[in-house]
């Protein structure tokens, strides 16, 4: 790896009159850790998810720690493991899929869902269930239909596609949603550089208020609403701007932020070399914010990584493949920057330091509540890891 | 811009030793400064041109500095690479020969015949460019679809003979990017002339490697649309034969490819004998521009042009020297702010257009 690359870790830049002060959640790809770390950059907790490999983690306003564990030498589901194209990464039985875990602040063990061919998202909700994303295989005679993608590329003639799945704490299965049942062969095109082994690839199940789901489709570069009670896809959006985007969320506003990842965008007429985070404004379809850096190329991630918008109106992103995690004021000024660093080998990317995704829980934050947040506590990795205390 | 990405600048690292020792040449993308630097980052010579770069200038072994420049009032000047003059100038920067086209773009090459081979852009008839395949439907510009030429032009600005792409190339093997525009066929963005007169070329557009013969004009050989490039830039031919090139990965099958390669390809058998990546792979990408050059020392000197960041790696894929571009840039319109390098190149210091020269660092 390159020199200048990899010489700045933890945090590198603090404006503390323009962040949104409180501790940040992150789990890093190569590891087996939940980590909460203050603005300083200093580890204030610590979950280990042995035996899984967290690939990414939600504080529940309860105080537990829900996280999706994807187990040693596996993969969630099939559909990663042709993506990544490596026969090690075979599924059998035992290393196949991912588990939804949920742990309390000690990490004992409160709730666990074996979800074998989970993709990668899941939300819980306020019923208490969990909604999570499901591969699922297409009906021969709906495959046919599908349009895009590279001629012949099924997966030994197999395409899936995605199923939601709500979930009881008892683990029953009470609501199903198959996309091949609502997808359009006519709109829902496969970019036509991704194999045909996958329609869709639904990175996000967001909960909305109202109950229904927005989702995102990487394969088709489109995001969603689907109508919880009909199951159909209320709005889509993003064929002409978006490229393989993750985590779309919903504001206040009802606008939709989302982190356009800018890999294979349609009509740009761009190569791929810059993401942005964009919001949405789902009545109008028009984009009404957007933050890209500058120059364009200093911001990107052909993969993974999310945006969440901060209650002082600042973004919180995460730029999965630099490691990189900063807040932006919304006229685009840096003024938080953490690098992640622990670096470790992870399925085919090599040495990475990759986060997947990342959040920010304010200081009143009812998850947080009662709880000891001293680095203190955590002296041999704020040690090694931590700010220069010099 | 991230703050974390700044942070180192100049010569990074240097393992004495294990380096090809030399002088290493490149002009910024926003800067007229064209710059030779010593092993350790200092300026040892610097030539003012009176273009920024389209897209760099090469040390001719007569000790002259044969520039691409670009004209920015030209014909296609918004075109990416677009050049317009070429300039041949004298270690004091005096100008000794230049050539100019409204045309030109992207590379050229002089011939050991003293002969220059140019790279232009040249219309292709409406009844040829129907029948081209692939890229997104309506975008060809203004109704235009461009395409290359190469042109051999004489010390005395004659045009000794001409080759046009659309003449030899075949819509059903050179099928453009699905996800790119139609205005342009083939955007050749390299090229060498081999050592038995054939011409070697990128073409970005259609993802494809491809020797020309000078004879006949005919494509003889083709590599990379099988998936195996992704707008792929600096092809060479090396003392074995074989081809290396610079692979950016760019519009790649796949989201799950997007990083930067160097290949080397014997062009017999069709195989990659040997590859570069970096560990993460994620580590090294430059969607466009970049240049890969052999040392004698068989390392190789890659240019990562989006980053400003030129280093050299041992076979075994260690790097041994990296130099991160510290001088600031003009703003560009569609980059930004940059500290972008376009290609780079390692001078030895037995290098004859070096004999003589005062390389002698001085403040």
């Amino acid at each position: 790896m390159g020199i200048a690359r990899t010489s700045l870790k933890g945090v590198t830049h603090h404006v503390p009159s323009k962040t949104y002060n409180g501790y940040t959640l992150f789990t890093p790809m190569s590891g087996k850790d939940a980590w909460l770390i203050d603005m300083q950059g200093r580890f204030v907790h610590r979950w280990g998810t042995e035996p899984y490999g967290p690939v990414f983690a939600r504080l529940l306003p309860n105080g537990n720690l829900l996280y999706l564990g994807v187990k040693s030498g596996g993969l969630m589901g099939p559909g990663l493991a042709y993506l990544h194209g490596d026969e090690e990464f075979e599924q059998s039985e035992e290393n196949r899929g991912a588990c939804l875990v949920e742990v309390d602040w000690d990490n004992n063990l409160v709730w666990k869902y074996e979800a074998p061919q989970s993709n990668h998202d899941f939300y819980r909700m306020e019923n208490g269930n969990t909604m999570y994303v499901k591969y699922i295989t297409v009906p021969d005679d709906i495959k046919n239909k599908v349009k895009g993608g590279i001629p012949g590329t099924e997966q030994n003639g197999v395409m899936w596609a995605d199923a939601l799945n709500e979930v009881t704490p008892e683990g029953k299965v009470v609501w199903e949603w198959r996309a091949y049942e609502h997808l359009d062969p006519g709109i829902d095109i496969i970019c036509p550089l991704e194999y045909r082994g996958e329609w869709t690839h639904m990175n996000t199940c967001t909960i909305l208020s109202d109950g229904n789901i927005l989702g995102s489709f990487r394969q088709t570069n489109t995001i969603c609403i689907i109508d919880k009670a009909t199951g159909n896809i209320v709005w889509r959006w993003g064929r002409e701007e978006l490229g393989h985007q993750h985590e779309p969320t919903m504001l206040d506003n009802g606008n939709i932020l989302v982190f356009d990842n800018g890999v294979h965008r349609y009509f740009s007429q761009d190569l791929d070399y810059y993401s942005r985070v964009m919001e949405v404004n789902p009545a109008t379809n028009k984009i009404e914010w957007e933050y890209k850096a500058d120059p364009l190329s200093e911001f990107y991630s052909a993969i993974g990584g999310g945006a969440q918008r901060l209650p002082n109106g600042n973004t919180l992103i995460c730029e999965d493949v630099a490691g990189r995690l900063f807040e932006v004021t919304p006229d685009g000024e840096i003024v938080w920057e953490y690098i992640n660093p622990f670096f470790g080998p992870f399925l085919t990317f090599g040495q990475c330091n990759r986060l997947y995704r990342a959040y920010r829980y304010g200081l009143d934050y009812g998850g947080l509540k009662g709880k000891t947040l001293d680095p203190n506590n955590h002296k041999w990795i704020n040690g090694v890891y931590g700010p220069d205390t010099s | 811009m991230r703050i974390a990405q700044t942070s180192l600048k100049g010569v990074t690292l240097n393992i004495l030793g294990k380096t090809y020792n030399g002088y290493t040449l490149f002009t910024p993308l926003g800067t007229k400064e064209t710059m030779l630097i010593d092993m350790q980052g200092r300026v040892v010579h610097q030539w003012n041109m009176p273009y920024l770069p389209a897209l760099y200038g090469v040390l001719l072994d007569n000790g002259n500095l044969l520039y691409g420049g670009y004209v920015e009032k030209g014909s296609l000047a918004s075109l990416k690479g677009a050049g317009g003059e070429l300039l041949e100038v004298d270690w004091d920067g005096n100008l000794v020969w230049n050539y100019k086209d409204p045309y030109l773009h992207h590379s050229f090459y002089r011939m050991p015949n003293g002969n220059t081979m140019v790279l232009r852009w040249v219309k292709v008839p409406k009844n040829i460019a129907v029948k081209v395949k692939g890229g997104i439907p309506g975008t060809e510009k203004d109704g235009i679809m461009w395409g290359d030429s190469f042109q051999e032009v004489s010390p005395h600005d004659k045009v000794l003979w001409e080759w046009l792409a659309y003449e030899h190339l075949d819509p059903e093997k050179d099928i453009i990017c699905p996800l790119c525009p139609r205005s342009q066929w083939t955007e050749a963005n390299s090229f060498t002339v081999l050592p038995d007169g054939d011409i070697l070329t990128s073409f970005a557009r259609t993802k494809t490697i491809c020797i020309i013969s000078k004879t006949t004009g005919d494509i003889k050989w083709r590599w990379g649309s099988g998936g195996e490039l992704a707008h792929q830039n600096d092809v060479t031919v090396l003392e074995n034969g074989n081809i290396l090139l610079f692979d950016n990965g760019t519009h790649c099958i796949s989201f799950s490819l997007g990083y930067s390669r160097v290949l080397e390809i014997n062009p017999v058998t069709n195989k990659m004998v040997w590859e570069y990546k970096d560990d993460p792979w994620i580590a090294f990408y430059s969607a466009y521009m970049s240049s890969c050059q052999r040392l004698p020392n068989d390392n190789t000197l890659i240019c990562e042009a989006q980053t400003g960041r030129i280093f050299e790696v041992m076979k075994s894929g260690r790097i041994v020297w990296e130099f991160v571009n510290p001088f600031p840039s003009l703003f560009d319109r569609v980059y930004g702010h940059n500290n972008i390098i376009p290609k780079a190149y390692r001078y030895g210091p037995d290098y004859e257009g070096l004999k003589g020269k005062n390389l002698e660092y001085s403040v």
